[in-house]
């Protein structure tokens, strides 16, 4: 996936589609005899980069799903070109640990633009660090809003990629366009 | 970001199931009848039985819950799911609903696949996220499915 080099609303306006050409050639609704090669190019683009703050991880033990663990967001911070704010406390990321050392989450969190927007987030995530030297940290990001003016997180999803911070874990987020 | 192209996917619909009007929207469900995977490391077929959910929102944006199985060419069975969006111009839309081929550049068809095997030769697919990118056909829609690396 390439980072698109135009704005997403542009994709959706049929006069904008030559521009798109000269950025990146898409593939037309062209039948092709075989599946194995690409028929949609895919691209991304920046969202935000997460700061979360998380109080003291509380370990619930192995279940029937493995070992379960929930890092309660007292806090923290997104940034990016079109939202900024803040995160509020009360979320929590709830993973389980897998018996093949994968760790899945789920966080549920609120967040408050600095223009006073309330944002509901949920992330899926996969974090393997079988592999010290390339650990694997990616999530799948979704949200909710009543406010028109960050209507259009509604229609998107968005991959993010983790790291633990001494302050806490930091996810960018790149827009699926 | 680095993606990967994983495999493109192609599933054959049968007749769809609109449950109707729900509290979130319109529910129809598109049954999978048949279909097939291809990519550098794994390719095979769909299993019949899966099937798209999907919930037409208030706003427009059609919501994807699809859950089929995969049969490899060499007998492993994977459990895939994913969660997706779709949404574009009424023009666009009214379209695909008349069952026309779009260039899907033209409309937003994206994905997040995942996996589940029990197969040690696909064991890497239980460690990833993956996005696709639909093709929406009348009888059934395309995907192309990349790795998040």
């Amino acid at each position: 996936m390439t980072r698109s080099c135009e704005p997403r609303r542009s994709v959706l306006k049929v006069a904008a589609l030559a521009t798109l050409a000269n950025c990146r050639p898409l593939p037309h609704a062209v039948p092709a005899a075989s599946v194995a090669t690409r028929r949609t190019a895919m691209h991304s683009r920046p969202l935000m980069t997460l700061r979360l703050a998380t109080a003291p991880t509380q370990n619930l033990g192995a279940g029937p799903h493995g070992t379960r663990l929930t890092f309660p967001i007292i806090g923290g911070s997104f940034e990016g070109d079109r939202l900024r704010g803040k995160v509020l406390p009360g979320g929590d990321d709830w993973v389980i640990k897998r018996s093949d050392g994968v760790l899945e989450l789920d966080l549920r969190i609120t967040l408050e633009t600095a223009d006073g927007v309330l944002i509901h987030m949920t992330f899926e995530g996969i974090r393997d660090d079988a592999a010290p030297a390339a650990p694997y940290f990616r999530t799948l990001s979704r949200f909710e809003t009543a406010d028109a003016r960050y209507s259009f997180l509604n229609r998107l999803l968005a991959i993010g990629t983790g790291q633990i911070s001494p302050d806490g874990p930091v996810h960018v987020l790149d827009e699926i366009v | 970001m680095n993606t990967r192209l994983l495999m493109t996917m192609q599933v054959e619909l049968a007749a769809r199931q609109t449950i109707g009007m729900v509290p979130h929207g319109t529910r129809v469900t598109a049954p999978i009848a048949s279909g097939h995977f291809e990519g550098p490391r794994l390719r095979g077929r769909v299993l019949p039985g899966g099937g798209d959910w999907t919930l037409l929102r208030a706003d427009g944006v059609l919501e994807l819950d699809l859950r089929v199985t995969l049969e490899t060419d060499d007998g492993a069975l994977i459990h895939m799911s994913s969660f997706g969006l779709r949404h574009g111009p009424s023009e666009v839309i009214a379209a695909l609903a008349r069952g026309e081929n779009v260039d899907p550049a033209m409309y937003y068809f994206r994905t997040a696949p995942r996996f589940e095997t029990s197969h040690t030769k696909y064991a890497f697919l239980n460690r990833l996220l993956a996005v696709s990118s639909g093709d929406r056909r009348a009888a059934g829609p395309i995907y192309s499915i990349d790795e998040i690396l």
